[in-house]
Parts: C-alpha cells; sequence; structure tokens
C-alpha cells in the first residue's frame, strides 16, 4: 500500500523524498500507487481490470452439475525471472455446455511491471497448462538451480514447469514422474527426508472420469427443494501421491514413506511445516467431509499420521467436517503456531489453536472465529498482518458450490459471497477476532463465488495485497491501502542462489515481540502465497534480531535491521 | 372413480371378494411364489441380520483389541515414567493416545476407508441414528457422546507429554472405562 506517508523501499536504493513524492504522484496517476484512506483503518481496492488482469477463470457450466465445475482453481505469487517484483500465476478450467466442451481454458503467467500493472506473458514463456482443466499452482525451486518453477495441478495429468531462466519454460512433469493423472488438488514442496532436495506432495480428490464429468447430472437432493451436484458422498475419493525427488525425477514412494491416503479421504489442501519444532518437516492435509491428516515426520522421510489425537482431524464435537482450505500462523498470540481449515456451510471454520509439541486444541468458538464464517462456505485463506499491528489477520475467501442456492433466499444464503476480513485483536478478554470487512474498502464489499486466494505484496510497498480467483469471472487483486504502522519483507537466497527457500524459518524480534514465519510451497486453497517472510512491526523502527534457521539447520543472525525495506539474506553471509 | 369405490354396498363388496377366492381356487400353481424362493429368500435373511451381527461384533473386536492396547500402553508408560525414561515414556503416551483415538473412531484410517466403501453403496448400520444425530455417518457402535468423550480422553493424554505423569494416565482411563464397556456391551 501506499498511504501517503510510507515510501517505496525494498530492492530500489532510497530515494529523496522529494523524488519520492513525485514518483507517488506518478504513481496516483498510473494506478499503481492508493489514495490515502478515507476512513478505518483497512482499506482494499480491487485494482484488477486497470492491472490489466482480465482473463476470465473458466468453471465448467453454469449449473455446476458437476463438483469439478464447482471447485475452481488457485493462483500463486512468485518471481519468475528475479527481477524483484511479484509476477502472477492463475490457473484455468474449462467451460462446458451440457456435455459439450466449449472452451479449454488457458492458465496465465503475468509478469509484474514497474508501475503496478502486469503484463500477461504466458504464450512466450510456454505456460498456458497444455490444455488441461488446472487446479492449483505451487512454485518452488525443485531443482534447485536458482529459478522458481511452478506445479499445475489438474483433473488429468500434473504440469511441471521448469524455469529455464530465459523467460521459458518446459513442461518436465512426464519425464519428471509426477504427471499421476486424476483430479489432484493441493500440493507442497518439501524436503521430507532431509538429504537436501524437494520432495513433492499432491492430494486427490475424488476418482472421476472426464466423461463422468460430462454426462454428469444434478441428482442429489438438497434440503428438499432443489437438485445439485451429486458427491462428494457416494464417489470414490482417490488416493494421494507422495513422490521423492532423486536427482530431479521423482519417484512414487507414498506407501514406503507411510503416506498412504488410507481412509481414501477427499483431499483439498496441503500445507508443510515443523508442527512439533523437532527439525523436520511434517504435512497437514485439509480433507473434504472426512478427517483432516496431520503426517507427523518420524525422521528419514517417515511419516506416521497422527491427527486425530494430536487434535486437528476433526472438531470440537468430534466431527469431520469438509476441509477445503487453510492457514497457518500464531493467530491466537501465544506464540505457537495455529492451524486454521475453511469449511462449507453453516458450520464453523476451525482453529486448531497450537499448544506446542504438534499438538493442538480447537478454539474456534473461544477466538470469535468459529461463528464469524458459520453462515459462508469458505475456500481460500490466509493468515497475514495487514495493518501492521504485530498480530495476523485473517483473510477468507468465500463462495457457494450451488448455484441453485439463489433460488431460495429464505435459506439466507448465496453462491456469490462476500469475503470474510477478521481482524485480530490481540490475546486480550473476550474473542481475538472481529469482523472488519464491512469497513475494509470497496474490494471487500464485492461478491464472488471465489475460491483460491494468494497474498503477497505485488507493489513492493510494504504491506500485503490479496489475489483471488472467482468462478467464472476474471480474478480480483486487492490492494491494500490500509493505513498500516512500520514492517519488514525478507527476501532470502539460499544455496546456489535459491530465492527464498521452502522450509526456511524466518524469526524476528521487535518491539519486545518475537514473530515467525515458515516458507512453504503450497498454502491457502490450490495457491502459494508470496514466499518472501512479512512482518508488521507495529511502531517499531528497528527490528533487534532476526534469524533465518535454513533448510539444512543451518542459522544466519543479523542485529538491529532498519524497518521499512526489503531486506534481502543470503546464506552464508 | 375413487368415490364410486367408497360408496359402494357391503352387498357389492362380498359378491366380488367371492369371485376373487373362486378365480384362486381355480388358478394354477404358478400364482404362489415358488417355495424354493421362499426358502432361499429365508436363508438369505438369516444371513443378513447374521451379517448385521458379524459386522457389530467385527467393530466390537477392533474397540476392544484397541482398548486393550492402550491398556498395556498405560502400563508401560508408569513403567517408564517411573525409570525416567523419555524416550520410551514418550512413544507410551502416544501410543496411548492413539489407540483411544481410535476406539472413539471406530478403528484407524484403514477402517475409515471401508466404512466409505459401506456409505457409498447404500449401507447404513445405523439410519436411524444418523438421522437422530447420535451416531456419525456409517458408524456402528460409537455414538457421538461416546465419541466426543474418548477423544477428550485422547487429548488430554497427548498433552501430558510436557510433563508425563501417571496419576493423570489412570484418571483419563478411569473416564473412559464405563464409556467403553458400555459400547462392547453385547447387542440384542
Amino acid at each position: 500500500m501506499a498511504n501517503g506517508i510510507e515510501w517505496r523501499r525494498g530492492i530500489a536504493p532510497p530515494l529523496p523524498a522529494i523524488v519520492a513524492a513525485l514518483a507517488a504522484a506518478l504513481l496516483a496517476v498510473t494506478g499503481g500507487a492508493a489514495a490515502p484512506v478515507p476512513g478505518g483503518r483497512f482499506h482494499f481496492v480491487d485494482v484488477a481490470r486497470e492491472a490489466g488482469l482480465t482473463r476470465p477463470l473458466l468453471a465448467g457450466r453454469p449449473g455446476k452439475d458437476h463438483l469439478l465445475d464447482s471447485a475452481g482453481a488457485g493462483a500463486a505469487f512468485l518471481d519468475y525471472d528475479r527481477d524483484g517484483r511479484l509476477d502472477l500465476y492463475l490457473v484455468n478450467g474449462w467451460r462446458l455446455d451440457g456435455s459439450r466442451i466449449v472452451e479449454r481454458g488457458t492458465n496465465a503467467l503475468y509478469r509484474g511491471l514497474p508501475d503496478g500493472r502486469f503484463e500477461d506473458v504466458t504464450a512466450g514463456a510456454g505456460v498456458g497448462g497444455e490444455g488441461h482443466w488446472g487446479a492449483g499452482a505451487f512454485v518452488a525451486d525443485f531443482d534447485a538451480d536458482g529459478w522458481p518453477d511452478i506445479l499445475v495441478t489438474s483433473f488429468g495429468p500434473n504440469v511441471l514447469y521448469r524455469n529455464l531462466g530465459n523467460g521459458r519454460f518446459e513442461n518436465v512433469a512426464a519425464t519428471a514422474g509426477i504427471e499421476a493423472p486424476g483430479w489432484n488438488t493441493g500440493a507442497a514442496f518439501f524436503d521430507a527426508d532431509g538429504d537436501g532436495d524437494l520432495d513433492l506432495y499432491i492430494a486427490a480428490y475424488i476418482t472421476a472420469s472426464l466423461d463422468d464429468v460430462l454426462q454428469a447430472k444434478r441428482t442429489l437432493g438438497w434440503k428438499g427443494v432443489d437438485m445439485v451436484a451429486f458427491g462428494p458422498f457416494g464417489l470414490k475419493g482417490a488416493p494421494d501421491h507422495f513422490f521423492r525427488n532423486e536427482g530431479g525425477r521423482f519417484v512414487d514412494a507414498t506407501a514406503e514413506a507411510g503416506l498412504e491416503d488410507k481412509a481414501l479421504a477427499f483431499g483439498f489442501a496441503v500445507r508443510t511445516f515443523d508442527a512439533d519444532d523437532d527439525g523436520d518437516v511434517d504435512l497437514y492435509v485439509a480433507n473434504d467431509s472426512d478427517g483432516n491428516y496431520l503426517y507427523r515426520n518420524e525422521g528419514r522421510g517417515r511419516f506416521r499420521e497422527v491427527g486425530t489425537w494430536a487434535g486437528v482431524a476433526l472438531d470440537e464435537k468430534g466431527s469431520a467436517q469438509a476441509g477445503m482450505g487453510l492457514a497457518l500462523g500464531d493467530l491466537t498470540n501465544d506464540g505457537e503456531r495455529d492451524l486454521f481449515v475453511t469449511n462449507f456451510a453453516e458450520d464453523f471454520s476451525t482453529l486448531y489453536g497450537g499448544l506446542g509439541g504438534g499438538l493442538f486444541d480447537d478454539v474456534s468458538r473461544a477466538s470469535g472465529i468459529g461463528p464469524l464464517t458459520y453462515k459462508a462456505l469458505s475456500w481460500g485463506a490466509a493468515a497475514v498482518d495487514l495493518d501492521h499491528d504485530t498480530d495476523l489477520d485473517l483473510v477468507v475467501v468465500n463462495g457457494h458450490i450451488y448455484p441453485q442456492v439463489d433460488r431460495h433466499p429464505d435459506f439466507g444464503m448465496t453462491y456469490a459471497q462476500a469475503r470474510l476480513l477478521a481482524e485480530n485483536r490481540g490475546s486480550g478478554r473476550g474473542a481475538i477476532f472481529a469482523d472488519v470487512t464491512g469497513e475494509a474498502g470497496p474490494g471487500f464489499a464485492v461478491r464472488h463465488s471465489s475460491r483460491g486466494l494468494a497474498a503477497g505484496d505485488y507493489d513492493n510497498d510494504g504491506d500485503v495485497d490479496l489475489l483471488i480467483t472467482n468462478l467464472d469471472a476474471p480474478p480480483t487483486l486487492l490492494r491494500n491501502d490500509s493505513r498500516t504502522g512500520s514492517w519488514l519483507i525478507v527476501a532470502l537466497e539460499g544455496d546456489r542462489g535459491t530465492p527464498n527457500p521452502v522450509g526456511a524459518t524466518v524469526t524476528i524480534t521487535a518491539g519486545g515481540k518475537t514473530q515467525r514465519r515458515d516458507i512453504a510451497a503450497g498454502d491457502s486453497f490450490l495457491s502459494t502465497h508470496d514466499p518472501r517472510p512479512h512482518f508488521g512491526l507495529g511502531d517499531a523502527g528497528r527490528v533487534d534480531e532476526l534469524a533465518v534457521r535454513w533448510p539444512d539447520g543451518t542459522r544466519t543472525v543479523v542485529k538491529n535491521v532498519k524497518a521499512r525495506q526489503i531486506l534481502t539474506v543470503k546464506k552464508g553471509t | 372413480m375413487q368415490r364410486q369405490a367408497q360408496t359402494a354396498s357391503l352387498g357389492q363388496r362380498f359378491t366380488g371378494a367371492a369371485a376373487v377366492v373362486v378365480l384362486m381356487l381355480a388358478a394354477p400353481a404358478f400364482a404362489e411364489t415358488p417355495a424354493e424362493m421362499v426358502a432361499t429368500y429365508r436363508s438369505l435373511a438369516d444371513g443378513v441380520l447374521a451379517l448385521k451381527q458379524t459386522e457389530k461384533d467385527l467393530v466390537r473386536s477392533i474397540l476392544a483389541a484397541a482398548y486393550a492396547h492402550a491398556g498395556v500402553q498405560k502400563e508401560r508408560a508408569a513403567k517408564a515414567i517411573a525409570a525416567k525414561d523419555a524416550a520410551g515414556t514418550r512413544s507410551a503416551i502416544e501410543a496411548l493416545a492413539a489407540a483411544i483415538a481410535e476406539i472413539a473412531t471406530e478403528g484407524d484410517n484403514s477402517v475409515a476407508a471401508v466404512r466409505k466403501t459401506l456409505i457409498d453403496g447404500g449401507h447404513h448400520h445405523n439410519a436411524a441414528g444418523e438421522a437422530q444425530g447420535i451416531y456419525d455417518p456409517g458408524y456402528v457402535i460409537v455414538t457421538r457422546a461416546a465419541k466426543a468423550k474418548l477423544l477428550e480422553s485422547s487429548r488430554a493424554i497427548a498433552q501430558t507429554l510436557s510433563s508425563p505423569d501417571a496419576a493423570v494416565l489412570d484418571r483419563e482411563l478411569a473416564k473412559i472405562r464405563p464409556v467403553v464397556q458400555e459400547l462392547l456391551q453385547p447387542s440384542k
């Protein structure tokens, strides 16, 4: 955001104030900067159209006859050309008319420009999605050559776009061995076995053929008043996959690693993090209508599923929920990381409060986030400090899967739904979260049937913006024009120049408070956030100490860091 | 038509019924369900009911095995705590928490896959209980109330990992004992 007080910093050297003022004025004219916030603290404006993000995201038939029509696709923030500005990748589906394929949507890679707009470079980069019905976008430098690569999961074979470093990509999924045709959904790159390279977990939803999709009819009675798309109950779950990286080629090691999807759960979102802080990476999978999985890393690439007794499989009543998306972070302000999982309408999205040691407790009700999410059907989520007051706010994007709900206004639900901005108000008495959606500017007032959400500072002004995918519509890019405090963004450079290596952790202490961020490739719903750790610093002008724990366990510590900058930290310095 | 039938006289009805009886007496034997089919259906019915009972017994066996495993792990944990064997304590407490969670969920994720297959095939052992909100879909023995208590104890046990205490483990097992005993009661 640019509120007229804080100047753009980061990779560019600081400008003299008068030059910066002129630059800010110019950016305001071109749409790259924001006007001062008129009212409350939060203010978001949809700048997708003026930024050039106009390609509609296709999603099957208007009536949503099959669940695939309603599932939608994700998005990713990445810096594919390593110019210091974020680029965007948007996954697309198909448009159907009855059983006829009308259009196979093309995925889009948008290159970030200095003026805040984006240039569509899809064709030149060769990343259109190979004609598949796309699902998620996951970014990591899987071959450790210093250039971020893109995994696109699909209904069909997955696509792995290897970044050639010259603005072009090549699909190496077949030779890499990760095509795994099916309805693939969430995924995450992570170093499962501690050997220094990135392995890959890909969740899958249901077993379905293209013919099943094309011939689908709405045969499920909904609330006794309408017929809607059938499933997922009554459909066969598809097994998830784990691929071990063996020198750039992936080998299916699902059973060997103890990662068999034994319940054949309807898998959607995947997130890796060191849940029990024992130095290796654990894996969480949010499942739709089944218990969620927490695979604890037992060392050397062996996992054990512990979700139920660890407290993250079921809700407070012991029921499996319809897990869609997720977010990770210290949302309860106690120093432990918490897991937030979005769920179906007329049910809480669930906040599993971290207790330490890899254990969690359902605090949805006490934190206030459960009641705030009850009515909506929720998907992508992000735990980000949007106002830089040092705590993590929650953004949730919503939208029903049945367009038929609009015929029944008495149910109090709509197909297109507003997003939720839940402000973190600290850990004092009462609920932690308050709904400030109505005070968050015009960007939060618009309703869509939204799915994916990626958070990132696309304009490098220090605050976090929001990229949202919507069914049968262009995406939304919410520029953050909020009144914010101080901030710090950290850009890591690992071995062989790998930017923001997956599995690295950044911890800072500023203003007497310690904050931590984990870098992951795969988050939210089918999406990947800006990999650069972002911190709100409140009034602090400096960070007392910044510590990076690199994926190999080595550490880099930097003291007395000036705030309001994008700080690059290189491994070994 | 419906009104005319309702107003037909008693005499008319009797005459009609007598005609049907006469026709039946004169009708060939194929109008009856063949005895072999009836016998087969009777056997099938016995089999269906026996299978349903077998399903209950099998699920009870799963619960009983998990409960027995929990008892063993509790003893193991107590010994490890007394011996100040940190690794052994951790392993036993985790296994104890997992065993109780498995009672709550009527088995592990592999059983969940079987349950899903049954639901997908239209088999609802406790359709009435599900409709009343007493059972989760596909659950055979464990009610929602029992499940909640078992999960609470499982989590409470896991939370002792940071400061293991044999007395807490005893207390949690004492809490769930009547719940499990109730679940393991032979069905009618």
